[in-house]
């Protein structure tokens, strides 16, 4: 079930193939991560995350958990709130599992099956669930993709959250949150961005290097979410097209039946030709998804990681400036200097430390943009390159064999 | 560059001709934007036919015109195209034919592909080339905005159809033209004609002709020949909300929505006179002949309009037909009819859907032309944002290629639509016209079936006349059931004679539909094919971009 994977996840791993069973060997000490199985419940999946080390903190080299995806949220933000990790990029989480449009779709067809013949029927419901199978199969890649850059990381890979998580055999009991929570999560995100907005718009930074890239990445942030947005509304056109040749196809027979021996036979090869090529152009639209939309769209959730680690940055470095003039003041009043002294002294420590970070990751960000857009990129055309070739000859093959009047 | 691309339609052939002369059913030419990309593109698909051809760009199979047998009623053939023999040249140029007889010629370039392209012929012929068939791609220069958003090519379709000779006929429908102003203008077309049928007065030339005009001569075609068993070509549809817009909108405003519905109407207008031209007996017809030739404006067909009194004399006629069809069960005697009418039936019904899912198909490939244009633009700013520059020059080519599939889709649409799904629509629209004549046939049985039962009441009321005793009546009688008998006599006569009529006009009629849609279909998949092939071309560019990146 999942083979294959490999092609969906952009090379994630500092340039190291990300299958799933690879992994850096890193200080001799190996942690592999991956899923190795997934089940798909009405509403939720469930993940088995699979896991092999050689690390002595853990209590068996090989073992496995289930895990759902609100846990696998709940990780990403022990991580995201942890100030330790405010230098890094923390790995994007994976999107919520969405089968809405394809259970939609299973449905419509389901209500429109009196229109249609046996044939058409079963091949539309053939489609549509292996468009099910492809964005189940997406979905898993995302939670291993995931995972295995935790796992990957010199830092990450050692936080206790981490290794609760994979280790703990029992549900982590990470329950969403309940309303509450969620306005208060929104409550904080709403905070979070106008601080952002005002950072931006008041806070100087002092490093040149981290002025632009903020503006860099805002730009491109921008500018890849909308060609992520067409990517994918071209994709599903693709899919409407090569899901149309079914109709056509069946229709064609049925016309050939009709028609009689005369022209029974070049309509059956036609029809045929139609099917074949739908296939083909299914796969052109799956391919073109998987390749194009996917990497874009991961790039857009890493790009938005690097802008909330400048905006950590910026928030540190406000905070540092505070502390200064916490630090001036007090000595003006001579009060509370050594508190003052204390805290100037800590927020200039973390300022420099995660500038520091900051700038390895965000070059890091930039090499592992690089190659996963040129890998994607030579993937998809030349799989864009085969399925034409294939459908041309399809075409020619049909053209030559359709008997002579 | 004004490239000319006719395609004549060849004569629906009888039964037993030559198989390989075959129909070319109205093609439709991709043009892709540049005219470049696009003539090339055709010539690709076109295998050049040495010799009789001397088109530098398409070849088309030729129209089997001495094959023409002289017999009657040839129904009208599907805008199939194929080449016409030069019309100097009476005895088929034998090599046109050998180049069709060289093997599969269906299937590469030598297959009856039509090639349709945008043809205006200039009124007074074609820079003095002697030939008839003037293969050339053509970019309407006079009017860039609707033939560059709409690449049309506009079919000529030509028979070569008649009693003995090698005459042939084609007529192309051009320049459509917004005269007047408000809802008192019309659009008129420009009507051209080259032919060497001996009845016409010259061999080429142009008429001006508005939509009603169209309608009028249909009407009366109709109004002469249906009853004698013809099958008589359907004229494109009236509609209101088209028109309108035209005729308010101004010229310079036209939107790609008018500029769209006025190639729609121009193309099938063109088709359906080919249809009525290769129908030599219709072809014949004063009407017609009056239409095509007469060089000034034709009375109005004012009783086309639909709110005249005519026009809605007409709608209570067709009402009450229609009421009629569904009423009067036929006793039908002959098994012919009855597996006939159903086959029509059930034809009709099934290219209906057809139709409908390749309307589907023709809207999801606009949309994927559309969508992948959006993308394209979208690339580009990426591209001009991404500062790693060996990426951002990929990204650009990205751009760039995406841009180009877009074209080669947007072209493949428009493929989708004229050969595929406006072709069905013909016949859709044909099918009807045959139960039409099949329906004639129907109301002659009526006509006879009431002779006979009033035949009947007659002599009966002799025999009471004569038993009453009544002499005066009797004569009177007498000379009603004589009457009677004779009106019995001529229905019968009359109803086994459009029976004879009708069989023989559906022979022809299924031969011309079966190649028709053999060649639609045929041409279609070239273009596909085509299409695919482009874009093999446009990936094949970009590898080496992608790889590039470092």
């Amino acid at each position: 079930m999942m083979d294959g994977m490999e092609d969906v996840l952009p090379s994630e791993t500092n340039g190291t193939k990300s299958g799933r069973s690879d992994t850096v060997d890193l200080n001799d000490s190996t942690l592999q991560v991956d899923i190795s199985d997934a089940l798909s419940e009405r509403e939720k999946v469930k993940f088995t995350v699979h896991t092999k080390t050689t690390l002595p903190d853990y209590a068996k080299p090989e073992f496995s958990v289930v895990r759902q995806h609100e846990e696998f949220i709940w990780l990403h933000d022990r991580f995201d709130e942890n100030e330790d990790y405010a230098g890094y990029i923390i790995p994007p989480p994976p999107p919520r599992p969405d089968f809405d449009a394809s259970r939609e779709k299973l449905q419509k067809l389901g209500e429109g099956e009196g229109s249609m013949t046996k044939e058409e029927f079963s091949k539309m419901k053939q489609e549509l669930e292996a468009e099910y199978l492809a964005t189940f199969k997406k979905t898993v890649a995302m939670h291993e993709v995931f995972l295995t850059r935790l796992a990957q990381h010199t830092v990450f890979r050692n936080d206790h959250n981490f290794k609760v998580f994979l280790e703990y055999e029992q549900d982590l009991s990470v329950r969403t949150k309940n309303k509450k929570e969620k306005v208060e999560g929104l409550f904080k995100s709403f905070n979070k961005s106008t601080d952002e907005i005002l950072l931006a718009a008041t806070q100087k930074d002092v490093d040149d290097y981290f002025e632009r890239e903020k503006t860099f990445l805002l730009e491109y942030h921008m500018a890849i979410k909308d060609a992520t947005t067409k990517a994918d509304k071209m994709t599903q056109a693709h899919k409407s097209v090569a899901d149309s040749y079914i109709q056509l196809s069946s229709g064609l027979s049925q016309l050939g039946t009709i028609e009689g021996p005369r022209l029974e036979k070049f309509i059956n090869k036609v029809a045929d030709t139609f099917e074949k090529a739908r296939k083909v152009e299914g796969r052109v639209s799956s391919d073109e998804d998987l390749k194009l939309s996917d990497t874009l769209r991961y790039y857009v959730r890493d790009g938005s990681a690097a802008k909330d680690l400048l905006y950590r940055r910026l928030r540190c470095l406000a905070n540092y400036e505070q502390a200064n003039k916490n630090l001036d003041r007090a000595r003006a009043k001579n009060k509370d200097v050594h508190a003052a002294e204390l805290a100037q002294q800590n927020a200039c420590e973390k300022f420099e430390h995660i500038s520091n970070k900051a700038k390895e990751e965000l070059n890091d960000l930039k090499a592992r943009r690089v190659t996963a857009f040129k890998k994607n990129l030579i993937e998809l055309a030349e799989l864009e390159l085969k399925h034409a070739k294939a459908q041309a000859q399809l075409l020619k093959s049909c053209l030559q064999s359709l008997p002579e009047e | 560059m004004r490239l000319y691309l006719i395609v004549s339609a060849s004569p629906s052939l009888c039964p037993g001709d030559n198989p390989q002369a075959t129909h070319l059913p109205r093609a439709w030419a991709p043009l892709a934007r540049p005219p470049p990309h696009g003539s090339r593109l055709t010539a690709d698909l076109f295998s050049t036919n040495p010799g009789a051809l001397k088109s530098p760009v398409s070849e088309q199979t030729t129209t089997p015109e001495d094959q023409r047998s002289p017999e009657d009623p040839l129904t009208p053939p599907p805008p199939a195209a194929s080449l016409t023999p030069e019309p100097h040249n009476p005895g088929t140029p034998p090599d046109l034919f050998e180049s069709v007889a060289e093997g599969p010629v269906v299937v590469q370039g030598g297959s009856p592909k039509l090639s349709s392209v945008p043809l205006d012929l200039p009124a007074g012929g074609n820079g003095g080339e002697g030939k008839q068939q003037e293969v050339s791609l053509e970019e309407e220069g006079d009017e860039p905005d609707i033939f560059d958003t709409m690449s049309s090519p506009k079919l000529q379709l030509n028979q070569a159809e008649g009693d003995g000779g090698d005459e042939f006929i084609q007529i192309t429908v051009s320049d459509p033209q917004k005269i007047g102003d408000g809802m008192s203008s019309y659009m008129a077309y420009k009507v051209t004609t080259k032919t060497n049928v001996s009845y016409f007065r010259k061999k080429h030339w142009s008429v001006m002709r508005r939509f009603s005009d169209f309608l009028g001569l249909h009407r009366k075609l109709v109004e002469k020949h249906l009853h004698s068993g013809r099958v008589i070509p359907p004229a494109p549809e009236k509609s209101a909300i088209g028109t309108t817009k035209i005729k308010l909108g101004s010229d310079k405003n036209a939107d790609s929505g008018s500029l769209d519905f006025i190639e729609r109407r121009r193309a099938a207008l063109e088709r359906y006179m080919n249809r009525t031209s290769t129908h030599p007996t219709l072809r014949a017809d004063p009407d017609f002949r009056e239409f095509v030739e007469l060089d000034a404006e034709l009375p109005r067909a004012t009783q086309t309009s639909a709110l005249s009194s005519a026009g809605v004399l007409r709608l209570l006629n067709r009402v009450g037909e229609t009421v009629n069809k569904m009423t009067f069960k036929m006793d039908e005697s002959d098994q012919w009819f009855e597996e006939r009418t159903q086959q029509i039936e059930s034809l009709d019904a099934q290219l209906r859907k057809l139709h409908a899912s390749m309307e589907r198909l023709v809207n999801y490939r606009r949309e994927l032309a559309l969508s992948t244009a959006a993308f394209a633009k979208a690339t580009a700013v990426l591209s001009s944002v991404e500062e790693h520059s060996s990426l951002s020059r990929a990204l650009h080519q990205l751009s760039e290629s995406t841009e180009r599939t877009q074209t080669i889709h947007h072209a493949q649409a428009d493929a989708d639509f004229y050969v595929l799904s406006e072709n069905t629509k013909d016949y859709i629209q044909l099918i009807s016209a045959v139960k039409d004549v099949f329906h004639e046939r129907v109301k002659t049985f009526q006509t006879w079936q009431h002779a006979q039962i009033t035949l009947a009441k007659k002599r009966e009321a002799k025999a009471k006349a004569e038993l009453a005793g009544r002499m005066d009546k009797v004569q009177q009688a007498q000379e009603e059931v004589t009457e009677w008998e004779g009106k019995v006599e001529r229905s019968q006569e009359e109803f086994e004679r459009i029976s004879r009529a009708i069989k023989k006009e559906m022979e022809q009629f299924d031969v011309m539909r079966v190649k028709d849609f053999r060649d639609m279909v045929i041409k279609y998949l070239e273009d596909l094919m085509t299409s695919q092939q482009q874009i093999i071309k446009v990936w094949e560019t970009f590898i080496p971009e992608a790889k590039a990146i470092s």
